[in-house]
């Protein structure tokens, strides 16, 4: 059994004067959920789309198993792949569909029901293996397009922003039963996906995406807590970047000295990453970095109060106040001191591009 | 009120009035012909002198034939008074008895043929259909009658006949050696094998007169069965083609009175004058390959050799033809039609 | 307080039942002027039609109309009819599949301009078309003079005055009929479909036969339905290229009413091929409906 490592080597791939993908090389590790992140236009859907065999690209190598495939018809890959809109066949039921890649494989009858029905088990499918298609609801037709893709036991599996036609709630329970199949399965996994809550509770790594480049590729909690520039913190949760200025033996915020608990690159021009979460309401003036806010307005959330303040340099920033806090609830008009500790205080800088 | 009742019987006098007028004076016929250069021909040649010689004016509708002409009966109130039509539909017309009877005290029968006039109609003009032959697929030898055109190792080449049996089944029974006046009644069967035989040979089977010229002209067939008037204008357009009248069949332009016309006795003299052989013998120069169906005509007339050379109806030519019997196709037609378009299409 | 609180369910239920009427009304009153075009042009003539085919030339009530339908002469034109419908159609097919399919395929742009070209041949009457075909096709035509000139054959080959001439016209003037329908439910089917198809691992050709064929059957039915059904009641030009040979039930209608003047004997002709074509659509859209749910389950 072959183990699915996927190597991208200096993929690059141009519409006219744009570039979808600028020199490109990733490498995938067997078995490994590698998600493609970035808004709309990074490239990451091309990139999906050239592992797939739908795109050519201009010039790179990809390796499936130390094996070339960079210019193998997509028929002959043996990827499976869900499709955004699931692209199942409508003149087919499931049964159909799901059989369709064994027909294809000129597996036996009974080899392709014994293989249908544990895929459709799989995703929780198999009592309605002979619905029509078009009588099926999205999440649905979400598992039904996942089996497909998982019946001929493919060596790697691609996703192309296969939850985003779904609704909220059940986007969040599909994501935690793609990362179970994914651990049970143990396929390697390419998701290409626009949603950073998506990415972080999926993935091994991610790869973020911009203008055609991988800016960062890391784990999740690195992608979060340590954003190599100011497009990844910007791009992950609700952030704020507020600027620092540089001086002899380090950098101050609102003319104090930050405390950091890495040492910063040595670069003029640096911002100080906020995330809400991270501002705490008890701190130390020794210890921690203190930020101060004028509050806006106050919201009752029932589960807590939404309290938006204006930060230093205009920035406006929307933190929660348990009720379990002891300090008072401020009112609209005050400033509110809060605290970041040094292992909270990123300072990034402008990416390259 | 007074005023208004006073306008309707004005209204009413004045509709009197104009009713008395055409009662007394000049009537006004309403003819309706099968239009075209052949109704302008009829007109010019027969119809406006007649009506002048009965003291009527005409005014001239068109129809397509019989259907127009049964739907104007029915009506209960036609607004044609006389209608040109083929022969066998003027038969067929005669039978469902939607014409008045002629007048044969005013309408005088004399110098035509037993078959060209009925209780109720008479030709008014004749045609033919002849035997026609591409000068330049023929050279040396060209054929001369219908045996010829059923002798394909003598005479190679494409042949045309029409789509429709009239005609065409006579033909094929002179082509067979049927005697010209044992021709009626035809033997259907014997026609039909011999169009079988044929067959093969026969390119088109052409359904208008304009698409019979077409072919000659274009030289899609060698050598056909087509109306004289129209093979004239083939030849007359410069097409290498010449024609005989040998073995031809003479065929009538008929008129009769609709069956409810308020003119009546107009127009039984109206058409007493259409037949009569002085009008009659217009035709031979005014309507070249057309003829009159009145033999008088040529009594009356004199005539140039080069007009009695190309009249069908010259004692000379119309020796040499046939006359249909327009009686047996009213009887027959159906069933001969369906079994000779079974024979084409098979 | 309590009083006003019993009176509510009922308040103003008159007014809104009589607003709701009258908006009802007044949407139908928008069908109106369709409903009278459809009752005037279709079942009035269609009624009439069917009333005078249950009289004979003499205005008697008869079955003779219908009768003489099964008579050999009408039995063989009307097998005839449906054996050069299906042929013009199967060409139509063949020819008109490719096309749709190259259009499909293009950019949205160039296919429009295409389909100009397409379209071209409707602003031309079918009459000029069939004669510019007779002028062709004929013996002394261009084809056949070509052909001699560059020695290929010796004689004339017969291209015209038969089935051949009168397919070949009849298929000219149906192709866009064909193309339209088929092309447009092409362009519906989503490109996203062969990608899957691909990477289920089917071939370009198995893709196609497996998916797009089966996507585009409706089409494909509409379309060849169309076709089919206009190829039925076609007169023209069978008439003028057929050379007398070509039996189309359309020629029995014609002659009947133009030559022999029988509305009867037309009337049953038609009423027969107005049934005839609705079986025909009903059949096909069921074989449609089956061939879209069974193609690609093998």
């Amino acid at each position: 059994m072959t183990s699915g490592a996927l190597s991208i080597r200096n993929v690059s791939k141009a519409f006219g004067a744009f570039r979808a993908l600028d020199n490109v090389s990733v490498d995938i590790e067997p078995g490994e959920f590698l998600t493609l992140l970035g808004p709309s236009g990074s490239g990451k859907t091309t990139l999906l789309n050239v592992i797939a065999g739908f795109e050519r690209p201009d010039s790179g190598s990809l390796m499936v198993d130390g094996v070339e495939f960079i210019t193998r018809p997509p028929h002959k890959r043996d990827l499976g792949m869900v499709f955004q809109n699931y692209a199942l066949f409508p003149h087919m039921d499931v049964f159909n569909n799901v059989a369709y890649p064994l027909k294809l494989r000129r597996r036996e009858p009974a080899d392709i029901r014994e293989r249908v029905k544990q895929a459709l088990d799989v995703v929780q499918m198999a009592h309605l293996s002979a619905r029509r298609i078009t009588e099926l609801s999205g999440g649905q037709k979400q598992r039904v397009a996942l089996a497909r893709a998982i019946v001929f036991e493919p060596k790697l599996l691609l996703m192309d922003e296969p939850l985003s036609a779904l609704d909220k709630n059940l986007r969040e329970h599909m994501q935690i039963e793609l990362k179970r199949l994914h651990d049970r399965l143990g396929m390697t996994t390419v998701y290409v996906t626009h949603d950073q809550q998506e990415a972080l509770t999926m993935s091994n790594r991610i790869a973020v995406l911009r203008n055609g480049r991988i800016v960062q590729l890391d784990t999740p909690t690195n992608i979060y807590d340590r954003p190599n520039c100011h497009f990844v913190a910007g791009f992950m949760g609700e952030t704020r970047m507020l600027p620092v200025s540089k001086t002899s033996n380090g950098y101050e915020l609102a003319g104090r000295p930050l405390k950091l608990a890495l040492p910063p690159s040595p670069v003029d021009e640096q911002w100080l990453v906020i995330r809400p979460e991270r501002l705490g309401w008890q701190g130390d003036d020794e210890r921690d970095n203190r930020i101060e806010g004028l509050v806006v307005d106050v919201v009752y959330r029932g589960d807590s109060h939404s309290i938006s303040l204006k930060l230093p340099g205009d920035h406006e920033i929307s933190i929660r106040r348990a009720p379990t806090e002891s300090k008072p609830l401020p009112e609209p008009g005050q400033t509110l001191t809060l605290w970041l500790r040094p292992e909270a205080s990123v300072l990034v800088q402008d990416s390259a591009s | 009120m007074h005023l208004r009742r006073f306008a309707f019987a004005g209204l009413i006098g004045t509709a009197a009035i104009c009713a008395a007028s055409s009662a007394f004076a000049n009537d006004t016929l309403t003819v309706a012909g099968l239009g075209g250069n052949l109704q302008k021909d009829l007109s010019a040649t027969l119809w406006q002198p007649a009506a002048a010689g009965a003291g009527v004016s005409i005014s001239e509708e068109t129809q397509d034939g019989i259907a127009a002409v049964r739907v104007q009966v029915q009506s209960g109130s036609p607004t044609w008074d006389v209608v040109h039509l083929g022969a066998d539909e003027c038969a067929v017309g005669g039978k469902e008895g939607l014409f008045e009877p002629l007048d044969y005290n005013v309408v005088k029968s004399d110098g035509f043929d037993k078959k060209a006039y009925g209780k109720d109609w008479i030709a008014t003009n004749t045609y033919s259909v002849v035997l026609a032959w591409r000068t330049d697929a023929y050279k040396d030898k060209h054929p001369t009658s219908w045996k010829d055109f059923w002798d394909v190792k003598a005479f190679p080449g494409r042949r045309a006949l029409s789509a429709y049996p009239q005609e065409m089944m006579e033909i094929t029974l002179l082509g067979a050696g049927v005697a010209k006046d044992a021709l009626y009644p035809l033997d259907t069967k014997l026609a039909l094998e011999r169009l079988k035989e044929i067959k093969p040979n026969i390119s088109v089977w052409w359904s208008s007169g304009a698409q019979s010229a077409q072919i000659l002209k274009d030289k899609e067939v060698d050598m056909m069965a087509i109306w004289g008037s129209r093979v004239a204008s083939v030849i007359k357009d410069g097409a290498p083609v010449e024609f005989t009248y040998q073995d031809g069949l003479l065929g009538y332009g008929c008129m009769a009175i609709l069956k409810g016309s308020k003119n009546v006795a107009a127009a039984q003299k109206f058409i007493a004058g259409v037949v009569s052989p002085e009008i009659q013998a217009r035709i031979p120069e005014m309507m070249p390959y057309y003829g009159p169906s009145n033999s008088l005509a040529f009594k009356v007339g004199k005539f140039s050799p080069e007009v009695l050379a190309k009249s069908n109806m010259s004692p000379e030519n119309v020796a040499k033809q046939t006359p249909i019997d327009t009686n047996w196709w009213r009887d027959n037609s159906e069933l001969v039609r369906e079994d000779y378009s079974l024979l084409m299409s098979n | 307080m309590s009083a006003a609180a019993d009176e509510a369910p009922s308040l103003n239920v008159e007014l809104l039942g009589a607003d709701e009427r009258r908006h009802r009304f007044a949407m139908f009153g928008l069908s109106v002027p369709a409903l009278l075009l459809v009752a005037l042009v279709l079942l009035a003539p269609f009624s009439w039609l069917t009333w005078l085919s249950l009289f004979d030339a003499s205005g008697a009530l008869s079955s003779e109309n219908y009768a003489r339908l099964l008579r050999p002469a009408y039995i063989n034109s009307f097998l005839s009819t449906l054996e050069v419908s299906a042929l013009v159609t199967g060409i139509c097919v063949l020819l008109g599949y490719p096309v749709a399919y190259l259009l499909s395929q293009l950019s949205q742009r160039t296919a429009q301009i295409l389909l100009v070209f397409i379209i071209l041949p409707f602003w031309t009457s079918v009459l000029v078309r069939t004669y510019a075909w007779l002028v062709l096709l004929q013996r002394e035509g261009i084809i056949n003079t070509w052909l001699k000139q560059l020695g290929l054959i010796s004689e004339s080959l017969p291209l015209v005055n038969n089935l051949t001439g009168t397919v070949i016209g009849m298929v000219h003037v149906m192709l866009p009929f064909l193309i339209l329908p088929l092309y447009s439910s092409m362009r519906a089917i989503d490109p996203v479909y062969l990608k899957a198809a691909a990477n289920c691992g089917a071939s370009p050709a198995q893709a196609f036969r497996q998916v797009f064929l089966p996507l585009s059957a409706p089409g494909l039915g509409a379309g060849g339905a169309l076709t089919f059904v206009l190829c039925l009641g076609f007169y023209l030009t069978p008439a003028l290229l057929g050379g007398g040979r070509v039996a189309m039930w359309s020629t029995q209608i014609a002659d009947a009413v133009s030559k022999f003047a029988n509305w009867g004997a037309a009337s049953a002709l038609s009423v027969a091929l107005l049934v005839v074509t609705s079986l025909i659509l009903l059949l096909m859209r069921w074989g449609v409906q089956r061939l879209g749910t069974s193609v690609g389950e093998h």
